[in-house]
């Protein structure tokens, strides 16, 4: 068996002449939950329709379950459970009929389960799709994806439009997935605490780029804030890397910094600043800036 | 046992469990050689991903403030640590270190902090010497 | 593949129930104008006379449901939903031009089976050279999946009314040019490459597309 059930090498992609994807590489491993984190219109939605083969890349690779994403065969999409943003299913169906028409192509079905999920989102089967609200899509849609028990499952927002109580009913049933052999799930979301909740490792997909890969318990370690006093004014360049934002204004600066360590912390130190405070950061503080683009600026004395 | 997660925290989420239990077996909430709910059910219960609960235990264990045994659970330690006294007292006087800082910058003066110091030490017990 | 077919079938009934109905008046014009006229006809020259409204049926129909096919996908977006299934694309194609070819045996397979009966009943006077019938239900098979392919291949763009008109005009370039060279082999070899790569070309452009 595969370790990484997804697999992107150097993606690219460009939409009529903007780049949207620039080279982007993630391995995702089994028994993982991937949280894949993005501004609007940052190509969390792009990327994962690449994945699943809905959209062509313009360069590089992307692997699901060891097959390549333009090659997909069903039996391997049986595997996976797929919920796609909007929640747009086929709107003129009714559920009933949607229903059937998913667990006849499906090549293994969890009546029982299913049935549970149903009752428990209390989901209309004779209403038609597009009269459900968003909130009800979006847990039909996710009933779907999880009744074919899937090894793998993608999700795109999954929790578009539901409520708080829906909410964690998702974070629930994903708990109970992953807490089986060998199960994944990837899925992007802009609410930041359900991902802290439950993600093990979290992307933040920025500029075209993913800036930030990593487990989600190193985060808050390797990114630092820091605000900076110097005896006379600020020095302009720190002789830092992966600074992802920096504001100076007379002696003051105040610095984020990407994967802090030892050496780091000794190079801050050998520009004396007379005082040095780390400003604590939550997951939404890193989010923020990790998603502005990368400023360094100087205000005027 | 109820746990509250604080998105807005720069903790990570098992360092806040950590934290948590900790504080609840101080409190007298979790008594010695009570059991801890297992990883899974931990995990289900708070919808929280299992990796975060198995760390959390992991470095509770470690600390020697619960104790594992395999096929049965985890369970609240006796309070006798099996790390040394140097590197427990190492530990507290960091963490001491971290509360004169922000006395500093909250601008609490010193016969206030001691103030403060004494009732938290009051609420939770703290035995007055302890023989070695 | 089959709850495919029937998911193709159900969405696009409308196109089944007329073919139906064609058929149906078809049939009982052909079976009343034979019948009625005395003596019997010059079968072939009126045999001739009748596919001129079948081939009109066909040419309004079958790439109409062909473009109904294709744009509804797209416009709904069903692809999209399938492909989130144990489904490829290759597959619903598949599915899509079976229905297809079900709907033109609906309306052909009927009218063959009641000119073989006619021809069977009213032979020894008529001069109809044997398999003429098979003949000509093998053109007309052949013209109808032309057109439907047609269709299939216009209809996948965010227009309706554009691919629609571009295979009735396309489909009225085809219907004389039949016509002028008759039933022959040549136009049988024609309409076989048509439609290979028509096919071809639908399979390509289906492929590729972001859904």
């Amino acid at each position: 068996m595969d370790e990484n059930v997804i697999e992107v090498e150097n993606l690219v992609k460009y939409f009529d002449g903007r780049c949207v994807l620039d080279g982007i590489n993630l391995k995702v491993p089994r028994g993982c939950i991937y949280g894949l984190l993005g501004r609007n219109a940052a190509g969390k939605t792009t990327m994962i329709r690449i994945l699943f083969g809905l959209e062509p890349s313009t360069r590089g690779w992307a692997f699901l379950l060891g097959t390549e994403s333009s090659r997909l065969s069903a039996k391997v999409k049986g595997r996976i459970g797929y919920v796609a943003e909007g929640h747009n299913l086929i709107q003129n169906y009714k559920v009933g009929r949607l229903v059937k028409l998913c667990r006849d192509l499906s090549l293994q079905w969890n009546s029982e389960f299913f049935a549970h999920l149903i009752e428990m989102f209390h989901l209309p089967m004779d209403r038609r799709i597009s009269q459900l609200s968003i909130g009800m899509r979006a847990q039909l849609n996710l009933s779907l994806a999880l009744a074919i028990d899937p090894e793998l499952l993608i999700l795109d927002d999954p929790t578009l439009g539901m409520d708080t109580v829906a909410r964690r009913q998702f974070l629930e049933l994903a708990i109970d997935l992953i807490q089986q052999q060998d199960r994944t799930i990837l899925f992007s979301s802009h609410i930041l605490s359900d991902v802290e909740r439950v993600a093990d490792r979290i992307g933040i997909l920025a500029g075209g780029k993913l800036v930030v890969d990593c487990a989600l318990e190193e985060l808050k370690n390797r990114i630092k804030k820091f605000r900076l006093i110097f005896p006379e004014s600020a020095p302009e360049d720190l002789h830092l890397t992966e600074i992802i934002n920096q504001q100076i204004q007379g002696r003051e600066m105040v610095i984020t910094v990407a994967n802090w360590n030892q050496q780091k912390q000794a190079m801050l130190d050998t520009f004396k600043p007379s005082n040095s405070t780390e400003m604590p950061m939550s997951l939404e503080d890193i989010f923020i800036e990790c998603t502005k683009p990368t400023t360094v600026t100087t205000a005027p004395q | 046992m109820q746990f509250r997660i604080d998105n807005a925290s720069d903790r990570p989420v098992y360092q806040q469990i950590i934290d948590q239990i900790k504080r609840d077996i101080a409190l007298g909430r979790l008594i010695k050689d009570e059991k801890l709910p297992t990883v899974r059910q931990l995990a289900k219960q708070l919808a929280i991903n299992p990796n975060t609960i198995a760390k959390a235990y992991r470095q509770l264990e470690q600390e020697g403030i619960i104790v594992t045994k395999p096929g049965t659970g985890a369970f609240v330690a006796s309070l006798d640590s099996n790390l040394s006294k140097s590197v427990r007292k190492k530990i507290v006087s960091e963490e001491l270190e971290r509360i004169a800082i922000e006395a500093f910058h909250m601008q609490i003066d010193r016969q206030t902090l001691l103030e403060l110091f004494d009732s938290a030490v009051e609420k939770f017990n703290l035995p007055p010497k302890k023989e070695k | 593949m089959f709850t495919l077919i029937k998911r193709e079938i159900e969405d696009h009934v409308a196109f089944f129930l007329g073919a139906a109905i064609a058929t149906a008046i078809l049939i009982v014009l052909l079976v009343s104008a034979v019948l009625n006229y005395d003596p019997p006809p010059d079968i072939p020259v009126y045999a001739v006379g009748l596919l001129i409204p079948v081939i009109v049926v066909v040419v309004i129909g079958l790439p109409a449901m062909g473009v109904s096919q294709m744009y509804t996908d797209r416009n709904r977006r069903i692809s999209a939903f399938l492909s989130g299934l144990p489904v490829t694309r290759s597959q619903i194609l598949v599915a899509r031009i079976v229905t297809g070819v079900l709907a033109i045996l609906i309306v052909l397979a009927p009218l063959t089976i009641t000119g073989t009966v006619l021809r069977d009943l009213l032979l020894p006077p008529i001069p109809i050279y044997p398999g003429l019938i098979a003949d000509m239900s093998v053109t007309a098979f052949l013209i109808a999946f032309a057109c439907y392919c047609l269709g299939l291949l216009t209809g996948w763009t965010s227009s309706r009314i554009t691919p629609t008109l571009g295979a009735l005009v396309l489909t009225c370039i085809l219907i004389p040019l039949i016509l002028v060279k008759g039933f022959g082999l040549h136009i049988k070899v024609i309409l076989i490459l048509f439609i290979i790569a028509s096919l071809v070309r639908t399979w390509q452009k289906f492929k590729s597309t972001a859904l």
